[in-house]
């Protein structure tokens, strides 16, 4: 029996077939899993990410801070990332892991787009971020590459298309309707979400870009408040968070004039 | 029997008219470049044949659907992978063409025990500038024909792809003498249909070489437009994302009708 010279592999998982090439980590197959020493801290997923449906589709908006312990190592990280036209994903957790996780994401949805010539469906990548989430489930039990993202998108097929899951650690995703927050600045964000929600001038699905604007950075600025892990509004090098908006159109990402014209209205 | 070299080429010879009487009645497909960067048609009944592989590479096929869409996951494949470990600018047509799908395509043709692939490509990469974009033709047996002449000349702005060698060479003659590569997308498809037409009416005809007179191949074109629908693509060549593919809208396909 000769062996075809090759043959496609005729699969549309990207990630299968970047094992099958060697160019990724066999995930989920990391050695013991336990935690080293039997004690290992909690891992801080030290940041503040947020994301909320308001009238013009869904924003999601992160700081700008990286943290290693206490220490403060890069003050311009985006971590808001954009995966194809119409999806964000948000990251908490270690850089490392979550930007390969973008990375991988985004290549797979592409993959599966030019192979199977249609577009994966919204549940299809939801989906996809979670198995990339219970595949490093092995790391995070050995205590390191720790990763809870946020991921918007918008469904054509539904109005209002809007969709915002957050996740956990090991993969389960939750949908949400109205608003979402992770990282170690989330409690206070959520509490200020949820006020907002009910007892604002306006619940959050009403609000207008610019209203949904100043309500996230009061939020981030907040977060900062307690959270040193969070670097919130640096008013003296004049940082803002990062704020990117998914909507019918795609994505569009506030530029840094307008966040700071609505910074100096709403917040300062 | 291969043991003896001739009976060797002899088998070779036999498949190589197999694979040409398979690929014959293949409808021809063009690929040019226009002011918005290159256009891909070709008119068709069912089947799709036009395809995005890459960011900045299209893909134009005949043959057997089995084996276009083998070559097709392939090239996705590779250029997927070379995009993921590097960058999405280190996936070069090129490298694709004579690293990855020639030496396969050769080496399944020449194993006479096994199946050739029965397909014929035609390739085209974006560039940021015209002069850098690449026409690539893969044939069956691996062999690959860049547009344009040998080095040093100019590289011809278009590639074409056809069920005969004699429909191939009639439609490059054609848009050799009228293709204008600053041309609008508009004209550039009108163009394209045209020697789509004329690369059709090749195929059928022992007599080719010599152009159809103006009014036959405007009554035919309008003939072919009736029975068949028009599938076009465009790689753009600017675009504020990486993804230069997209096929042209019904609107835009709509200047194809009236011309």
């Amino acid at each position: 029996m000769m062996e075809p010279p090759f043959a496609a592999s005729g699969e549309d998982d990207f990630v299968a077939l970047l094992r099958r090439r060697g160019h990724v980590a066999a995930l989920g197959q990391v050695g013991p899993i336990g935690p080293m020493g039997g004690n290992v801290p909690p891992q801080t997923q030290a940041t503040t990410i947020l994301a909320f449906k308001f009238a013009g589709g869904v924003l999601v908006a992160g700081d700008r801070r990286a943290t290693s312990g206490n220490t403060v190592v890069f003050d311009r990280a985006d971590k808001v990332l954009e995966i194809d036209l119409h999806s964000i994903m948000a990251i908490a957790g270690v850089p490392a892991t979550a930007w390969e996780m973008a990375r991988v994401l985004e290549h797979s949805f592409q993959f599966f787009r030019r192979t199977q010539l249609q577009e994966m469906s919204v549940d299809g990548k939801v989906r996809a971020l979670s198995k990339l989430l219970r595949d490093n489930f092995g790391f995070v039990m050995q205590g390191v590459g720790v990763v809870v993202p946020i991921f918007a998108t918008y469904d054509a097929s539904v109005e209002p298309g809007g969709r915002l899951y957050f996740y956990d650690a090991m993969g389960a995703n939750f949908e949400v309707t109205e608003y979402a927050a992770t990282g170690s600045g989330s409690p206070a964000v959520r509490g200020i979400l949820h006020y907002e929600n009910s007892w604002g001038k306006k619940p959050l699905a009403k609000l207008s870009e610019d209203e949904a604007v100043i309500v996230a950075l009061r939020a981030l600025d907040t977060a900062a408040e307690a959270d040193t892990a969070t670097g919130g509004v640096d008013r003296n090098a004049r940082i803002f968070p990062v704020i990117k908006v998914v909507s019918k159109t795609g994505i569009a990402t506030l530029p840094d004039k307008q966040i700071a014209a609505l910074f100096k209205k709403g917040v300062a | 029997m291969t043991e003896e070299p001739y009976r060797w080429v002899e088998a070779i010879a036999n498949r190589r008219d197999y694979v040409e009487t398979q690929l014959a009645t293949g409808s021809p497909i063009v690929a040019l470049g226009c002011r918005e960067g290159i256009l891909f048609v070709t008119l068709g009944r069912s089947r799709q044949k036009v395809f995005e592989i890459y960011d900045r590479i299209a893909m134009g096929a005949i043959g057997h659907p089995g084996d276009i869409e083998r070559l097709r996951m392939t090239a996705i494949e590779l250029a997927s992978t070379e995009g993921f470990t590097r960058s999405a600018a280190d996936v070069s047509l090129r490298r694709l063409a004579y690293y990855s799908l020639s030496p396969v395509l050769k080496a399944a043709f020449e194993q006479v025990f096994g199946a050739p692939f029965l397909a014929r490509m035609l390739f085209a990469e974006i560039a940021d500038r015209p002069e850098d974009d690449l026409f690539l033709r893969i044939e069956y047996d691996g062999a690959i024909a860049l547009s344009g002449g040998a080095f040093g000349e100019v590289r011809e702005h278009f590639g074409v792809l056809s069920g005969t060698r004699a429909s191939a060479e009639v439609m490059e003659t054609f848009l050799r003498e009228r293709h204008d590569s600053t041309a609008t997308l508009a004209r550039g498809l009108a163009l394209a249909v045209d020697a789509w037409t004329v690369g059709h009416l090749a195929l059928g005809d022992d007599a080719a070489g010599e152009f159809p007179a103006k009014e036959s191949l405007a009554a035919e074109r309008q003939k072919q437009l009736r029975e068949r629908g028009v599938e076009a693509a465009l790689l753009e060549r600017s675009g504020n994302i990486a993804i230069r593919y997209r096929p042209l809208t019904e609107a835009e396909l709509k200047h194809a009708r009236a011309s």
